[in-house]
This record gives C-alpha cells, sequence and structure tokens, in this order.
C-alpha cells in the first residue's frame, strides 16, 4: 500500500486562453506528504497557495499533471464522482468557518455522515466523540450564531474529523482568530496529527501557525521554491521560518 | 461617471434584475387587468347577478392595491440588497452620500418605469386573451368588455409611478442612513431563530379559533347575511395568519427533532432552511394563502354558477324536448338524439283554441316536476290523476270542467301549450269522440328525455329556431322566446354569465398575483443562500443532491399555502350553497386550473433559484 496520502506530481494551473494573456498560477509543481504528516504550505498573496489548496482539494481542474489521494487518481475523476471522493476522503476546515448557520452545532458535525447514508444510531456516538476531542460537547445544541469565533473553528474542525478523512486540508484556519484561540487551535491539530495520526495539510501565511507543522514547503510564482523540516524546538521553527520569509523579500 | 458605473454593474447582474423584471412586469399586469373590469362599470353592472357587484369590486380593488404595495416594497427592497455593498464600495471611494441617494432613487425609479411600461403591454396582452378564452367557452357576447381600456391604464400608470416614486425615496433613504460600514457587511449578517414553547400553543390555539368561528359563519351564511361576510373576513384572516406564524414553525421543529429522519442523507440541510425560511416568510405565505383562497374560491364560484344554470333549468321541465309539429329536418335531427324516453302527443287547432286528445296523453302520462315544500331540487312524477270527464279546459271555460292541477302543469309546461307557442287561444282536453268532430288537420307534439342535457345544445338550437317558426305561424306575430327546457337554459345562461365570466377573470388574476408574491419573495432573499450551497458543494454534495434539496425545500414552501388556501375554498364555498344548488358541482375544473398554474410557477421558480445558489462547476 502507498506510503503517501498525496502524491503530486508536475502540476499545472494556467488560466485564461491559449491566444490571450495566460497566468500560470501553479507551474510543474511535484511534491509529496506522507501519511500522518502535518504539512504547512505558505507564501505571499498571489503566490499560489489557494490555488494549490482548491485543485488538491478537487474544487479546481489543473491544467495538465496528477493529484493521487490516499492511492485515487482524482484528476481523471468527473464531477460527481469528485463530490463524493470530497465526502468521503477530505475534511474542511476554512478561514470563515463555513458553518451552516441554519443547522444546530450537532448537525453540521453530523452532516457529513447523513450524506454518507450513515444511520443516525451511529452518527450520534460519532458526533459526540469528536466533540468530545475538541470539547465543544457543551455548545452541540446551539447555532453557530450563539457560539464565539473559536468554538465556530471548532465546530468546523470537529465537522472535518467527524467521518475520519483521509486529510484534513485547513485553509487559514486562524485568520478569523485571536491569538489565544489561534494557538488553542494550532495545539489541537497537533493533537489530532500525534494521537490520531491524521494528515494535515494547511494553506498559511502567519509564521507563528505555521510552525506548529511538521514540515513547509515555499511557494512563489506559482512553483515550488524552498521545503524546511522541523528538527528542535517549535520557537526555533518559528526563527527558521521568519528567516526564509526575510529570505523572499530581499 | 457613477451613472455610468451604475450602469454597467446592472448589465453584469442581469439575472438578479431579470428576476425584479419579472416580478414588477407580473404585478402591474395583473393590477391592470383587474381595473380593465373594476373600472368598466356599466359592464360590470349589466351583467352580474349580484347587486353589490360594484362594492365587491371595490373591496377587491382595494385589497388587490393593498397586497401590490407589500409587493413593490419587497421588490424595491430586493434590489436595495443587490446594490448596498457596491454602494458601500462607492463611498469608502470617496463618493458623497448624497450622491449614492440619487443614484439609488434613479436606478429603483428605473426599473420601475421599464416594468410599468413592459407590464401595460403585457396585461393588455392578457385580459384580451383570458377575456377571449372565457367569453368564448362561456358563449358569452361579453359586450362592452375592452381589454384596452384608457381609464384603467391611467390609474395603473398613476398608481405605479406614485409607488415608485414612494419607494425610491424609501430605497435612497435606506441607503443614505446606513453607514458605510453597514452596507459594506450586509451580507454577512446572520439570521436569528426565536421560539417559544408557551407564545406556539397559544398562536396554534388562536389561531383554530378563529378559524373554526370563521368557517362556522361561512357554513351558515344564509343566517348572517352581511354580518357573516364580516364575520368570516375578520376572523379567517388573521387565523390564517397565525397558522403560518406558529402551527407551521413548530411542525417543521418537530420534524426536525425526528432524528432519524433528519439525520437522513441532506434532509437536516433541508429542514433547516425551511425552518429558517418560514420565520421569514410568515406573513407572505399567509397573504399567498388568502389569494388562494380568494382566486381560487372566484374560479370555483364562476364554474359552480355554470354548472347551476344546467340544474335550475331542469328544475321546472322534466321532459328535456318538446317539439310541436316536427318538419323533415325536425324529424332527422330528433333522429339524432339519443332519447331515454319518447312521447307523441295529437292534438288539433282551430282559429280559437287547440284540443289534446284524452287518450293519448292518458296512455302515456308525462312526467312533471314536483316540488315539495323542503328545500330541496323538484322530483319527476307521473301525471295519475284520472280524467273521467268529457272535456276538460286548462282556462276557466262554461262548458268544460276544470283541469286537475298536475295536468295544467303538465299542459303548459311539459307539452308547451303555453302563451308562447299558441297566443291566446284557449287550450282543451277531448276524449276521441269529442275530438273526432273538429274538422281540423290532426297535428302532433313530440316529448323526450335524454342522459345529457347540455349534450345536445347544438340539436336543441336548431330545434328551437323551428319552433320559433311555428309559434310565429300560429300566433301571426313576431316571437322571440317559445318556452320549453332549452328557452329556459338559454335564459339563466344569459343572466348568469356575466358573473361567471367575471368570477374566472378575477379568480385567474388573483392566482397569477398570488404565486407571483411568493416566487418573488423566495427569489429576493435566495442571495443570503449562495454561500450555504458553496459550502456544502465544497464538503463533497453532489450536484443532483442539492437540486433535490432545493426541489424539496421549495416544494413545501409552495405546499403550505395551497392547502391552507383550499380549504379555506372548500369550506368557503357553503357561502354559496343559498344560491347555488351544487356548489361543488365540477370543482375539479378550478382546482386543475390553480394547480397548473401554480406548478409552472413553481417550477420557474426553482429553475431561477437554482441559477442564483448554485455554484458553477468548473
Amino acid at each position: 500500500m502507498n506510503q503517501h496520502v498525496l502524491h503530486v506530481k508536475n502540476l499545472n494551473k494556467v488560466y485564461g486562453k491559449k491566444s490571450e494573456n495566460q497566468y500560470h498560477a501553479l507551474n510543474n509543481v511535484s511534491f509529496d506528504m506522507a501519511r500522518g504528516e502535518f504539512v504547512g504550505i505558505m507564501g505571499s498573496s498571489g503566490a499560489g497557495k489557494t490555488t494549490l489548496l482548491n485543485v488538491i482539494s478537487t474544487l479546481d481542474s489543473a491544467t495538465s499533471g496528477t493529484i493521487e489521494i490516499a492511492g485515487t487518481n482524482i484528476t481523471a475523476m468527473k464531477q460527481g464522482q469528485l463530490a463524493d471522493f470530497r465526502s468521503e476522503q477530505l475534511g474542511f476546515i476554512f478561514q470563515d468557518f463555513n458553518l451552516l448557520e441554519n443547522l444546530t452545532v450537532y448537525e453540521n458535525i453530523a452532516l457529513p455522515l447523513s450524506l454518507q447514508g450513515v444511520s443516525s444510531k451511529k452518527i450520534k456516538p460519532s458526533v459526540h466523540k469528536v466533540a468530545g476531542k475538541l470539547g465543544i460537547e457543551a455548545i452541540l445544541e446551539k447555532y453557530p450564531v450563539t457560539i464565539s469565533g473559536g468554538q465556530k473553528q471548532r465546530a468546523a474542525a470537529a465537522r472535518a474529523l467527524v467521518h475520519e478523512p483521509a486529510m484534513i486540508l485547513a485553509d487559514e484556519p486562524t485568520g478569523a482568530l485571536d491569538s489565544k484561540n489561534a494557538k488553542s487551535l494550532m495545539e489541537t491539530l497537533v493533537h489530532l496529527n500525534e494521537n490520531l495520526d491524521t494528515s494535515i495539510m494547511l494553506v498559511t501565511h502567519d509564521p507563528l501557525s505555521a510552525s506548529y507543522c511538521q514540515r513547509i514547503l515555499f511557494i512563489q510564482d506559482g512553483k515550488l521554491f524552498k521545503e524546511i523540516h522541523r528538527k528542535n524546538s517549535r520557537t526555533a521553527f518559528h526563527q527558521e521560518i521568519l528567516d526564509v520569509l526575510a529570505e523572499f523579500a530581499e | 461617471m457613477l451613472l455610468k458605473l451604475s450602469f454597467s454593474s446592472m448589465r453584469k447582474s442581469f439575472k438578479d434584475y431579470l428576476v425584479l423584471l419579472f416580478g414588477l412586469t407580473i404585478s402591474i399586469a395583473i393590477f391592470y387587468m383587474f381595473q380593465t373590469l373594476a373600472q368598466n362599470k356599466a359592464f360590470i353592472e349589466s351583467n352580474a347577478m349580484i347587486s353589490q357587484i360594484v362594492f365587491i369590486f371595490h373591496v377587491g380593488s382595494f385589497i388587490l392595491g393593498a397586497i401590490t404595495v407589500f409587493y413593490i416594497f419587497y421588490a424595491t427592497s430586493f434590489m436595495l440588497t443587490l446594490r448596498q455593498k457596491e454602494m458601500g464600495m462607492y463611498m469608502t471611494l470617496g463618493a458623497k452620500k448624497g450622491k449614492i441617494t440619487q443614484l439609488m432613487f434613479f436606478e429603483t425609479f428605473f426599473i420601475g418605469i421599464i416594468s410599468l411600461v413592459i407590464g401595460i403591454v403585457i396585461g393588455i396582452g392578457l385580459a384580451m386573451g383570458v377575456a377571449e378564452l372565457f367569453m368564448w367557452q362561456l358563449n358569452f357576447s361579453g359586450e362592452g368588455f375592452e381589454a384596452f381600456y384608457i381609464s384603467s391604464l391611467t390609474t395603473t400608470v398613476i398608481f405605479y409611478i406614485a409607488l415608485f416614486v414612494l419607494t425610491s425615496i424609501v430605497n435612497a433613504w435606506q441607503i443614505g442612513r446606513k453607514s458605510v460600514l453597514n452596507l459594506l457587511r450586509a451580507d454577512q449578517k446572520q439570521d436569528q431563530i426565536k421560539t417559544n414553547g408557551l407564545k406556539t400553543f397559544f398562536g396554534v390555539f388562536f389561531a383554530l379559533i378563529l378559524i373554526g368561528v370563521g368557517y362556522y359563519a361561512m357554513m351558515n351564511m344564509a343566517e348572517f347575511k352581511q354580518f357573516g361576510v364580516i364575520l368570516a373576513t375578520v376572523t379567517i384572516i388573521p387565523g390564517t395568519y397565525l397558522i403560518f406564524i406558529s402551527l407551521l414553525p413548530y411542525f417543521i421543529k418537530k420534524l426536525k427533532q425526528n432524528r432519524s429522519l433528519n439525520e437522513k442523507g441532506i434532509n437536516s440541510f433541508t429542514l433547516g432552511q425551511l425552518r429558517f425560511r418560514m420565520l421569514n416568510l410568515t406573513k407572505v405565505l399567509g397573504t399567498v394563502a388568502m389569494l388562494i383562497a380568494l382566486g381560487l374560491g372566484a374560479m370555483t364560484a364562476g364554474i359552480s354558477f355554470y354548472h347551476n344554470i344546467e340544474i335550475q333549468s331542469s328544475m321546472f321541465h322534466a321532459n328535456d324536448v318538446v317539439v310541436h309539429q316536427p318538419d323533415n329536418e325536425d324529424k332527422e335531427i330528433l333522429e339524432a338524439i339519443d332519447f331515454t324516453e319518447e312521447n307523441v302527443y295529437h292534438y288539433k287547432a282551430d282559429g280559437k283554441s287547440v284540443y289534446f286528445l284524452k287518450e293519448d296523453l292518458l296512455n302515456n302520462p308525462p312526467g312533471i316536476k314536483k316540488f315539495t315544500d323542503q328545500f330541496e331540487l323538484p322530483k319527476t312524477v307521473r301525471v295519475d290523476k284520472a280524467l273521467p270527464d268529457e272535456k276538460y279546459s286548462l282556462y276557466e271555460s262554461e262548458n268544460a270542467s276544470g283541469l286537475p292541477e298536475d295536468w295544467q302543469q303538465a299542459l303548459s309546461t311539459e307539452l308547451n301549450a303555453s302563451y308562447q307557442m299558441f297566443g291566446d287561444k284557449d287550450i282543451f282536453i277531448y276524449s276521441t269522440t269529442a275530438y273526432d268532430k273538429i274538422p281540423t288537420d290532426e297535428l302532433q307534439v313530440t316529448l323526450g328525455k335524454v342522459d345529457d342535457f347540455t349534450n345536445y345544445l347544438p340539436h336543441l338550437e336548431k330545434l328551437n329556431e323551428g319552433q320559433l317558426q311555428l309559434a310565429e305561424s300560429y300566433r301571426g306575430e313576431n316571437v322571440e322566446v317559445v318556452g320549453g327546457k332549452y328557452s329556459n337554459y338559454i335564459a339563466f345562461q344569459a343572466i348568469a354569465s356575466g358573473t361567471i365570466f367575471m368570477g374566472l377573470f378575477l379568480g385567474i388574476a388573483f392566482l397569477m398575483m398570488m404565486a407571483s408574491v411568493l416566487m418573488f419573495k423566495l427569489l429576493s432573499s435566495a442571495g443570503s443562500d449562495v454561500s450555504r450551497y458553496n459550502m456544502l458543494r465544497k464538503i463533497g454534495v453532489r450536484k443532483g443532491l442539492l437540486v433535490k434539496s432545493i426541489y424539496r425545500e421549495l416544494f413545501l414552501l409552495f405546499l403550505f399555502p395551497a392547502l391552507v388556501g383550499l380549504v379555506h375554498v372548500l369550506v368557503g364555498m357553503q357561502m354559496f350553497s343559498f344560491i347555488i344548488i351544487e356548489p361543488y358541482a365540477k370543482i375539479w375544473i378550478p382546482i386543475s386550473i390553480f394547480l397548473l398554474i401554480y406548478g409552472i410557477y413553481y417550477w420557474i421558480t426553482v429553475q431561477m433559484y437554482k441559477r442564483i445558489v448554485l455554484p458553477k462547476e468548473i
């Protein structure tokens, strides 16, 4: 069985028609992500982070190249299959939470399981289990509008985890949180990664959040620019990230 | 510069504006259509069976006007939601508040004027088309009705321009009042849900009581009279709104509490949407239910009146066909009619009198309609009174016995030995001996019964022409009505068809209006759903499932007011039971018309809603 949860090879994404001015959002990007790894993607605005995430998350299609997630080549799939794939294999955490405000926290978390046709008897223990891990059991019957930003992001994380996906894709999850909540969320993600062996891909421009990752890929002008691994303490890794970013700036 | 910007952005969000234009246009067209009838006083008065018809139209105009005001405010506030973010952006870029206010006023007014022009054109076409269809169907000349009616046109234009000026001012004021930040973040506001158990309980309780009282008033309209109409109005309208405010949200909440239902597939989302919708839509749903009741009620009443003509004309005649002295052409027509019973009676006539042969009548006694004291339809019975004497006279006469009442009725009504046929001749019944002494030629009259009278209307019309000529030759003067069931039918039809026409015309107008109110309100709130559907797509919900959820959600929203409206109509038809004999006859016709119109609106709403909320696939 494949050791990699994600295998990206020669990935290109070009905007614009051939006759017009073309823009290479992704230029021959190749990398792998091991099962259970916590990888960060960093880069300045317009570097191609979001495009990379959208293509990997099957929300956007690649112009060329292959992406394999958990051994499945998603570049050859049709719309319906992609939707099913997303609902089974991927979990999403977004900057603006993306909770459905017309559903309770419980219903939000239960939704991915409902969509897969899991019976409501089996849904209940799964929701409570994941809510317990994220410390949000007390707010399950509340509506998103009545809970805090940090709680919303935990609810969103619970929804991303409840169906035990192959990989979690987090797009600036701390972007809308204050530093205390951001820290707490990142610690939760690390906890999930270490204890449950969840593979996480984090897209961020915040060095502090990124310092919780095991490995960071820097992207610039649609190309992979540099890759660093965390070897010792998080603070040291944070410094190392800042240095790389300074290097960018030059 | 700003003007140019605003035009280009209007062009970009064309599909949203299309929804707006469509809604306004429908409203204007229907309003105009209603006015073509309401303002044509001469037409209404000369064609209605109900004396207070002009008053009824005034009430109708008022209701329609009130609904239209709400409708236009929904529509233009939809426009505000479309534009406020961009207006906020102009302001951050330094546009003055006065300029923005001006721009909003201009835009609202501009859209209003465009829809006014299109709406009136459509309204004229619609009035013409609908009127012609019904006139043709009802065999109703509808003289005096004009689809292009200047006074209605003026009213519509003035009413709408005033409304648009008003709403433009409100829109401009609204946008001027808000801070830049409020405008920019307008689409991030979230709905709140609030329910209160006790309040719900009392709401449901009062709703049921109010509607119960209203229904009782309608069912006993004959006793309550005008008071009943007022009582039903003041109870049923608030009762209906209460049902939508308390009962339906409670019902959806209960549905959601059923975990195995709620947690199946996308149900939790569909029900969640519904629950939120219900709370925002209570007033609209209540209004739609009332409009359905009014429109469908008008149409059903119209069709019942139509059906009533046949019943009324059957009340007096046991025989469907009566033909004196059929000529060859008449005989051919009689051959073609499938009689369930057919009898021939002989008579002779001289300059002063008509003599029927007694033995003919006794051998095949004709049926007559016998009225009882109870309020019920008269039954057909055979005349069974003996006629022992030699000579009988229909009218008082010195040398003949008086005729028993049943025989009088048989002769004058069934055999049409009436003034209309014979003028002022005396009518006698003679036994064979006396009859044979009369020197003139023997004549005859054919009586017949058929299964379905209305099937033979064309035949009967031809026979009627022949009878008119015959009566003219008997009476030596111009004859317009000859008697018999067919004459009655035509007379009743002439009285009722104007009323029926108005019922159908107004019914259709109201139904078109109500469905568009609902459609418009749903579409105008669709913008806030875009992000929800986009999110669902991201977490991997197949497009087919999203579409299914939309179909279901909107179906339920369309269903509830339809059910309530339908029940109102079914009970409300009891109101007419004292003037219409069978108020529920052929009720499937108006219900089918309603379902068709409603179904089309439902389908269009789903399609437009899909276009707005479903994320574009890559």
